[in-house]
């Protein structure tokens, strides 16, 4: 990941499928999804503010993600980002075509390296 | 910690994102900011790399801006960001209106108040308005309406510049003229309907056969008269209204060709006419044809007809009356006799019908309009306080770009929205006010039933409403917009000249309510006070206790004075037998009934003066004790009684005014009078016995002319209609047992118009009281609305100044001092209103000076009560915020911001 271009283009690519994956399972805010991103990728991948969250503006938009401010007691409030029934399928659709893309990838670089 | 808000809002900027949603975003990403921030702090990084490396990651390559831009931009608008240039007008105004609905809907207190002053303006135009439209402004339901004319003898010489034409001269103005496609001619005259149920008495017309194709009406069933039924003999045909054709026939349609009986004749029904026509008024229901014989067509000396005619199309009015003046100039040099001095004058059907309420109208008009105006004051007054507390938010309109068109803009469409909701509501209370309204016209206003809420009326209300809201917005708006920005977003900046300029307004808002409010409030005080003069006229008589009622004796049944007098004296004895009665008399007409007879006569001695210099009399032909039922005092020798037969010494009483003016230097008993002149007079000298007080015959405020009263047996003339009795009961209560009285002697004879004298006495005066009540109405809503204008902005400006009031009570200020500083600012505007009003009432009273009597249109004391009244009015409305504002707490004062 040393150019900045290529590592944009890359994040371009997979970042939709990274946020929905991330909050399949339990609503998460910004920063909380930021930081597993940086967390699972070891710090390979890493989204700031400035990337982050228009992305998370556009998928909330096209209604894959719901936005919404929760209180707890003691905090300041913070937007907890949960997946859409529509993101779902996305999701799921977005997860098989990743699977065949890196398959093909891995079987042509594979053979190129073999 | 750092702030990173600013920055992120500085990454924002050029997005112009709306500020609800922006601030989300400055939320969000700060708290990300901070998170990150403590991160690296955590991981040992100093608080300058840690800062410096979290804002890197915001402000790269304008990623945020450019990212933000391409999910956001697509964002449906929130309705906040007003002065968009690219927004188009309908929209805008939708939006505005939701916004006016919202800011209304918010503050219930402020809309009700706003909206019933308005209601209140409007609604009282709109009623007003409704009475003109139908009454002067409708054309008249005939055809082509604006061609008819009244024709009339101009006898300005004798004080008649609208005389009623004689038969003779109505005859050949219709034979020579070239200038009318048709002239009718008619005449009052009462029918004693017989012959099913109860006999009744019936006021209808004798009209020339030309009458009903010249109006252009069509009657519903049947036809009108034909010509060769305008003769004597052929003329025993009769056409009824459709009012008396259900009331009296059931509505039988096969009326047409039946006989019905009139004055104990039989007359033929040719036609019934619809539903909606009425000529003159309503209350003429039988037509029959005119019929003059040759006598009456060649009578130049009694003047009854009413003459209508048709101008030809083509000709103007000058024309028509050109060709009139030359006639009437060639009849005056044929006729010396009759006719010196008698000219001949038209004037508009249209003015005739409405002549003599239309100066009462238009003065209520011009006062509901001023009422309105003082409504918008008053408005104008709520809006100017509303503005100022909405300052902070037209700071932020203001600072979020809205320009300062859209802003007025913005105003406008609210106090219009205002404006409407008034209007709506007022129209409401139009609705149940013109049927009190309807009950206080005068009942011979034609057309007056048919007043009613219609298309033009609404338009009317409509355009009315849009003016009032932007006259009332106006200043607001502008006030808003020159509103000073930076003053506002300071704290504290209470006192800006935008606050100045806002108690500029208000206190020029009070110089004109009280202005206005002083103008209706002389107007109302002049015509109270001339009604009050008019009630306090000695009409000559004692109208307590007396009950009259009319009995006219049909000529078939009654043909002669003999057999009248027998019907008379049974009628006058059964009746003082009665219960509760303690005289009664009959009379050819009742005082103030607006009907009567006058006639010229020659004095014994003196020659005869020119034909137009003529002494004409009232005279009343009476039974005895007529002066005793009526409370007429005599004043010299002996009332007319018993004794006065028919073959016994004509003799007559005169009133003073008679003997003033016939004898200023003499004793008139003894002295001789009779009726007509010329040497070829024949009526006997009737020899005056009596002198009585004067009585307003006709109207309360005409001053009397001369009368005499003559013993109704020794005369043929005219003979009595009319019953007058005196009791010592409620007059009214006796009427059944009078009536039967009268049907006891004669069960077919119609008894009609049974009132007090007091309720005739009240009639007369109708339209005096109309104008009058109404005004008044009028003027004590202008009080009202004035006194509650000078409350609010007294209050308002209290409360601005309560800190300052604070500071001079924590020096020494005692109450009285406080109490005389704000009061005497609430009298400084009134007195400057009350002058400017004052100046201009002094000029405006003048075009109320037709409807005024006993009072000059400046009676100094009118003005001087008026200016007393709301003055004092004035005084405890700003006396109130005043009291008030010696409660001030100096402390709380202090703090107070």
């Amino acid at each position: 990941m040393s150019s900045p271009r290529l590592d944009r283009e890359l994040k371009k690519g997979s970042a939709e499928l990274l946020i929905l994956s991330l909050v399949e399972d339990q609503p998460r805010h910004g920063y909380d999804i930021g930081q597993l991103i940086e967390l699972r990728s070891r710090g390979v991948l890493r989204f700031n503010v400035a990337s982050l969250y228009p992305l998370l503006y556009r998928l909330e938009k096209r209604g894959w993600i719901r936005g919404r401010w929760v209180e707890k007691a003691g905090q300041r409030r913070r937007r907890y980002y949960r997946l859409t029934s529509a993101g779902r399928k996305v999701l799921a659709t977005q997860r098989d075509g990743w699977q065949e893309f890196v398959g093909a990838i891995n079987r042509i670089t594979g053979i190129a390296h073999a | 910690m750092p702030d990173f808000k600013e920055a992120i809002r500085k990454q924002l900027a050029k997005l112009r994102l709306p500020p609800t949603r922006e601030s989300e975003i400055v939320e969000e990403l700060s708290q990300h900011l901070e998170d990150q921030y403590e991160q690296s702090l955590s991981r040992g990084a100093s608080e300058e790399d840690a800062y410096q490396g979290t804002l890197r990651g915001l402000a790269e390559n304008d990623l945020l801006a450019r990212e933000l831009n391409r999910v956001e931009r697509r964002v449906v608008q929130e309705p906040v960001p007003l002065g968009n240039e690219k927004a188009n007008l309908l929209t805008d105004l939708g939006q505005d209106l939701r916004y006016g609905v919202r800011m209304l809907a918010k503050n219930p207190g402020f809309t009700f108040v706003a909206v019933l002053a308005l209601a209140l303006g409007i609604g009282a135009n709109s009623a007003i308005f409704s009475v003109v439209n139908t009454v002067l402004l409708q054309p008249l339901p005939y055809k082509n309406p604006e061609q008819l004319v009244m024709a009339w003898e101009e006898n300005s010489k004798q004080g008649f510049p609208h005389d009623t034409p004689a038969a003779a001269n109505y005859v050949d103005w219709r034979d020579q003229n070239h200038v009318f496609a048709a002239m009718a001619a008619m005449t009052d005259i009462s029918f004693n309907l017989t012959g099913m149920g109860d006999p009744e008495r019936i006021d209808g017309l004798r009209v020339s056969a030309s009458l009903f194709p010249m109006l252009g009406v069509q009657p519903q069933s049947g036809r009108a008269f034909r010509s060769e039924e305008d003769r004597p003999g052929a003329n025993h045909v009769v056409m009824m209204s459709y009012g008396l054709w259900q009331r009296r026939f059931g509505g039988d349609p096969a009326i047409v060709g039946k006989p019905i009986n009139l004055n104990g004749e039989s007359f033929t029904v040719v036609g019934v006419m619809p539903r909606e026509f009425q000529f003159p008024t309503r209350n003429y229901q039988p037509w029959v044809p005119i019929a003059f014989d040759s006598k009456e067509a060649g009578n130049r000396g009694s003047h009854y007809l009413e003459v209508i005619a048709r101008i030809k199309s083509g000709t103007t009015l000058p024309q028509a009356q050109a060709e009139m003046t030359t006639i009437a100039t060639r009849l005056e040099q044929q006729y010396p006799a009759t006719n010196t001095s008698i000219g001949a004058v038209l004037t508009p059907l249209h003015e005739h019908v409405v002549g003599n309420i239309k100066p009462a109208l238009l003065v209520l008009l011009g006062a509901v309009a001023f009422v309105l105006l003082i409504a918008c004051a008053n408005v104008a007054n709520l809006l100017l306080a509303r503005a100022a507390v909405r300052q902070k938010e037209i700071a932020l309109r203001l600072a979020l770009g809205a320009s300062r068109a859209r802003l007025i803009r913005q105003f406008l469409t609210e106090s219009v929205l205002l404006a409407c909701l008034g209007g709506g509501v007022g129209l409401l209370l139009s609705l149940s006010g013109l049927d009190v309204l309807k009950r206080f016209i005068p009942p011979n206003i034609s057309q007056a039933q048919a007043i009613e809420i219609d298309a033009r009326v609404l338009i009317f209300t409509v355009l009315m409403s849009l003016t009032t809201g932007l006259i009332f917005g106006i200043a607001p708006a502008l006030q808003a917009a020159h509103f000073n920005l930076n003053d506002t977003l300071k704290e504290g900046g209470r006192d800006s000249a935008a606050g100045n300029r806002g108690n500029r307004i208000r206190g020029l808002l009070v110089i004109s309510e009280v202005a206005i409010s002083f103008i209706l409030l002389v107007g109302a005080g002049l015509l109270i006070n001339s009604f009050l003069h008019l009630r306090n006229v000695d009409p000559g008589f004692r109208a307590e206790n007396v009950l009259t009622m009319k009995i006219v004796l049909p000529e078939a049944r009654y043909p002669d004075k003999g057999r009248r007098s027998v019907f008379y004296d049974a009628l006058i004895r059964r009746v003082e037998n009665l219960p509760g009665v303690t005289s009664a008399a009959v009379v050819t007409d009742v005082p103030l009934t607006n009907s009567g007879n006058s006639v010229g006569v020659s004095i014994e001695g003196r020659a005869d003066p020119a034909p137009d210099r003529i002494p004409i009399v009232i005279t009343r032909m009476i039974s005895s004790r007529y002066f005793k039922v009526m409370s007429i005092p005599l004043l010299k020798g002996r009332e007319l009684n018993e004794g006065d037969k028919a073959e016994s010494q004509p003799v007559a009483v005169i009133s003073e005014t008679t003997a003033r003016l016939f004898w200023p230097a003499e004793d008139p008993l003894g002295k001789r009078i009779r009726v007509g002149s010329g040497p070829n007079n024949s009526n006997p000298w009737l020899l005056i016995v009596g002198v009585v007080k004067d009585v307003r015959q006709y109207e309360l405020g005409v001053e009397p002319k001369p009368q005499m009263y003559l013993p109704h047996a020794q005369n043929e003339f005219f003979y009595p209609c009319a019953l007058v009795v005196r009791t010592n009961v409620n007059p009214l209560s006796l009427a059944e047992a009078v009536r039967r009285t009268v049907w006891e002697i004669d069960k077919d004879q119609p008894v009609s118009d049974i009132s007090s004298m007091e309720e005739v006495v009240s009639e007369s005066v109708a339209r005096q009281r109309f104008s009058m009540l109404l005004l008044g109405v009028f003027a004590s809503l202008a009080l009202i609305l004035a006194a509650v204008g000078i409350y609010g902005v007294m209050s308002y400006t209290v409360a601005q100044r309560t800190r300052e009031i604070g500071i001079r009570m924590a020096l020494g200020a005692q109450r009285g001092d406080v109490l005389r500083l704000t009061v005497g600012q609430g009298l400084r505007l009134v007195s400057v209103g009350v002058l400017i009003g004052l100046a201009a009432a002094f000029v405006l009273t003048r075009v109320m000076a037709s409807l005024l009597f006993g009072v000059s249109p400046t009676d100094l004391t009118t003005f001087i009560t008026i200016s007393v009244v709301l003055i004092s009015v004035a005084a405890l409305a700003s006396y109130l915020p005043a009291l008030r504002a010696t409660k001030v707490d100096p402390m709380f004062a202090l703090r107070y911001q």
